[in-house]
């Protein structure tokens, strides 16, 4: 009799506890539908923002503005050139010396005669005192979006200079201007006697001077060049080159951008949602002093936090099945991996970014440093120090060491392993591990910060 | 001078949290030197396995030219055929390169064997990958031509190459200065995004409206402390970079000061908006924080601009974060002075404006109804 007692008491205590917590996530829920703004917002923003950049983030070089001065204008020079504009990587605006040439004569109007006015500038003794003639055909290479830069060029060249005789100073001054204005990313000078000397063996030296103030762009040109300059040694001797590498791309043949942005951006949304969201509406209550209700309450510690997180469980999930059925149907992104797992992970991830929340709306008095510290505490470093754009193993020691402490960088692991290559669990077991970990302990922190914090009040 | 008083009012708001201070001048220089340090997108130490099939000296002198680049960290050796999915799927490198046995005839000029030679990269990380590709070619051509050298051929044809501005390649010379950028935008938009909402929040917004300041005025009041904020962490960044980066500027500071004037109108008029058009905090925020990684993806800062398709290009002309970037690279290492520098200031300046007048428009319309 008594046991039975017992027993309903407790399963009566049972009831009411899940009637408690349902009474808190409704509630939560109410606050989240009257303002259906911020629902959208949260919704329609992750897409939008996926649209733009998987169409707009693409990390390969395209068009490099590359300004040829042939000094040498032999046939082995232009072979030269028209290798660079064959590619893909550059685009190619030319001065070249002399104006015999039959081809030329269709440009004769647009050829612009520059007037010396300094002398013996960085121009090397054999062009010294020759007579040369500035010629902007700025040839079209790829895409016909080219020709109102040239004309533009063109005008400042000719606004810039008088009629008259030129010298190959002239070409470095306008190269130079070029350069600084940033209308070129680098500039060759192919010597005269280029082809002579080629021929008969002879060491020939073609300059290249690039902007280095983009030290990224400037290391890719420069491997791009040496990769031109390569090929062109042997073919312009008919050789074969005697050793190519052949390069296989896996998991993303075409190199796209999006299967590289996806997986970054769900890992910074869903911290962004999970602990932006979660530490900002405790920290709301906290400033209205409506978290005082929420205390005197007989609801326990855990589930008022039980209540205050699911809510945002539930959206984050739904705004990452959104986002990847949106990358699914728009840009060709598709699920290598077993959606089970990944929805696992996720939530795992998940329950890592809503304790981070919590912990945070524990210790910050107002919305502003809640804000703050969830930005800059845990997006900024998920964004930056993941691995999403900047590769971990190219950190220095101190800095990667630090990485390992980002949940980001594992779920981003695991997010690349199983949307791009198809892995199984087997593969990332040793990250998912780590996160449980990390989840399991920020919980139990938040949880204890929080108890005492409400010991505190009351 | 009414709005003084509003001036001071949003001041003393900001700093009476202790935990404000902190954020705002300590999170920027800990953000400055962490990411100075970690944003540059040049791959070192890429995670390398090696299937050696061949096993000829020529392919041995490789991989002893690999093990010897900092771009490359081997992580294993292997002489067995291996899964190349599997390798990547656990992640134990990035790339590998297969050794072949040489099945082509080698042309006859050159009398020296070089082993058939396969690069597989794992393309989920695109943007390393890519740069993996180019350092491969570099490095096979470079070693074609020791390999030349050491037969007595010379390659007559040598491209000379100078790197202007940064001669190094250093990417903490490009990094470094453009992260002030970062510390003038991230903080400001926040605070300002967020100044009106918190007031309607707080029922504090009627007291606002009915003292006689005009929406200019309370524009003023409410942007100004933050363009002070922002200033000073500019300062604090340049210092930074000074101290720290040891990189000194080619330019004229006192240009940069301009641009960032220019600048924090624009974006401070873009958060000024933001918060007119929001209705809570949390809506402030997710627009303020789409904007603003937005911006920061457009800006050339990590990705080069010439790759923004056409129907794009408008996006990045309408960012004020760009500019700003383009002028602090241009002082910064190129030693510009105004002369290049004044049409992309007028731009900011211009976008500004377009804002402000927006959103004093906004404010006629929906505050003060």
């Amino acid at each position: 009799m008594k046991q039975s007692g017992n027993n309903q008491n407790k399963g009566k205590e049972k009831i009411a506890r899940m009637a408690r917590l349902k009474a808190v996530i409704k509630k939560e829920f109410l606050h989240m539908w009257r303002d259906p703004r911020s629902l959208v917002i949260i919704f329609v923003l992750p897409l939008v923002m996926i649209f733009i950049f998987g169409h707009v983030l693409s990390f390969d070089l395209k068009k490099t503005e590359t300004l040829i001065i042939d000094l040498d204008r032999s046939l082995l020079s232009r072979e030269l050139a028209s290798r660079l504009a064959a590619s893909p990587v550059y685009s190619i605006y030319s001065l070249s010396q002399g104006a015999s040439h039959q081809k030329d004569k269709i440009n004769q109007d647009s050829s612009i005669k520059l007037k010396d006015e300094k002398n013996g500038k960085e121009n090397g003794n054999e062009a010294e005192g020759k007579k040369a003639e500035v010629k902007i055909n700025g040839k079209k290479i790829i895409e016909g979006n080219q020709a109102e830069s040239n004309i533009s060029s063109q005008d400042k060249v000719s606004s810039k200079t008088k009629k008259g005789l030129t010298e190959t100073a002239d070409y470095f001054e306008v190269a130079e201007k070029w350069l600084h204005q940033g209308k070129i990313k680098q500039y060759l000078v192919i010597p005269p006697g280029f082809s002579r000397k080629l021929n008969s063996n002879q060491s020939v030296q073609v300059v290249v001077v690039i902007d280095g103030s983009d030290a990224n762009v400037a290391n890719r040109i420069y491997q791009y060049n040496e990769r031109i300059f390569y090929n062109f040694f042997f073919r312009a001797q008919h050789l074969q080159p005697p050793f190519e590498p052949e390069i296989k791309m896996f998991f993303n043949p075409e190199i796209a951008s999006t299967p590289f942005i996806i997986p970054g951006l769900v890992a910074a949304l869903m911290l962004m949602i999970s602990a932006m969201l979660t530490s900002l509406s405790l920290t709301r209550e906290k400033e209205t002093g409506s978290i005082d209700l929420l205390f005197i309450s007989p609801l326990r510690s855990g589930e008022i936090i039980l209540g205050k997180t699911f809510p945002y469980l539930i959206i984050a999930l739904l705004v990452s099945l959104s986002i990847f059925l949106f990358a699914h149907f728009f840009f060709n992104f598709h699920l290598r991996g077993s959606p089970l797992l990944l929805f696992l992970s996720i939530l795992i991830y998940l329950a890592v970014g809503l304790s981070l929340g919590l912990l945070i709306s524990t210790v910050s008095s107002s919305q502003k440093v809640a804000m703050l510290v969830t930005l800059l505490g845990t997006i900024l470093p998920s964004l930056f120090l993941s691995g999403f754009i900047f590769p971990l193993e190219s950190l220095s020691p101190i800095l990667h060491s630090l990485s390992y402490f980002i949940p980001a960088t594992y779920f981003l692991r695991i997010l690349r392993g199983i949307a791009l290559k198809g892995a199984s669990l087997h593969h990332f077991l040793f990250d998912a591990l780590i996160l449980i970990l990390m989840s399991i302990f920020l919980l139990a922190l938040a949880t204890r910060k929080f108890q005492s914090l409400r010991r505190a009040k009351s | 001078m009414r709005f003084l008083f509003l001036f001071r009012k949003e001041w003393r708001e900001i700093f009476r949290q202790k935990e404000m201070v902190v954020l705002l001048f300590i999170a920027p220089i800990l953000q400055t030197i962490i990411l100075g340090y970690v944003v540059r997108p040049d791959v070192t130490n890429l995670p390398v396995g090696i299937i050696n099939l061949s096993r000829s000296i020529e392919s041995q002198r490789l991989i002893n030219r690999l093990a010897s680049s900092p771009l490359f960290k081997i992580r294993f050796i292997s002489l067995r055929p291996l899964e190349a999915e599997e390798i990547f799927k656990e992640g134990k490198s990035k790339a590998l390169i297969v050794f072949q046995d040489r099945k082509k005839k080698v042309e006859e000029n050159f009398f020296l064997n070089f082993p058939e030679v396969q690069v597989l990269l794992d393309g989920s990380d695109a943007n390393s990958a890519m740069i993996a590709a180019g350092y491969f070619y570099g490095l096979f051509g470079q070693y074609v031509a020791t390999e030349l050298y050491r037969e007595g051929m010379v390659i007559p044809f040598r491209p000379r190459t100078v790197i202007r501005f940064n001669p190094a390649i250093n990417s903490l010379h490009t990094m470094g200065p453009a992260i002030v950028a970062l510390l003038l935008t991230i903080i400001t938009l926040l605070l300002t995004g967020i100044g009106l909402v918190r007031e309607k929040e707080q029922q504090t917004l009627d007291t606002l409206l009915i003292s006689k300041l005009t929406p200019f005025e309370i524009f003023l009041g409410k942007t100004l402390p933050m363009a002070a904020i922002g200033l000073i962490e500019m300062t604090l960044g340049i210092i930074v970079v000074r101290v720290i980066f040891g990189i000194e500027p080619r330019g004229n500071l006192a240009y940069l000061y301009l641009a960032a004037a220019a600048f924090l109108f624009s974006i401070l008029s873009i958060g000024f908006l933001i918060s007119l058009l929001s209705q809570s905090q949390q809506q402030a925020l997710f627009f303020c924080w789409f904007t603003m990684l937005l911006f920061l993806m457009l800006s050339g800062l990590l990705t080069p601009l010439e790759n923004i398709p056409p129907a794009f290009r408008w996006l990045t002309a309408i960012n004020p974060l760009r500019y700003l970037i383009a002028i602090i690279r241009e002082i910064f290492l190129k030693g510009h002075g105004l002369t290049y520098l004044w049409s992309d200031i007028l731009i900011m300046t211009c976008l500004g404006f377009g804002a402000f007048i927006f959103s004093l428009s906004v404010f006629r319309r929906s505050v003060l109804k």
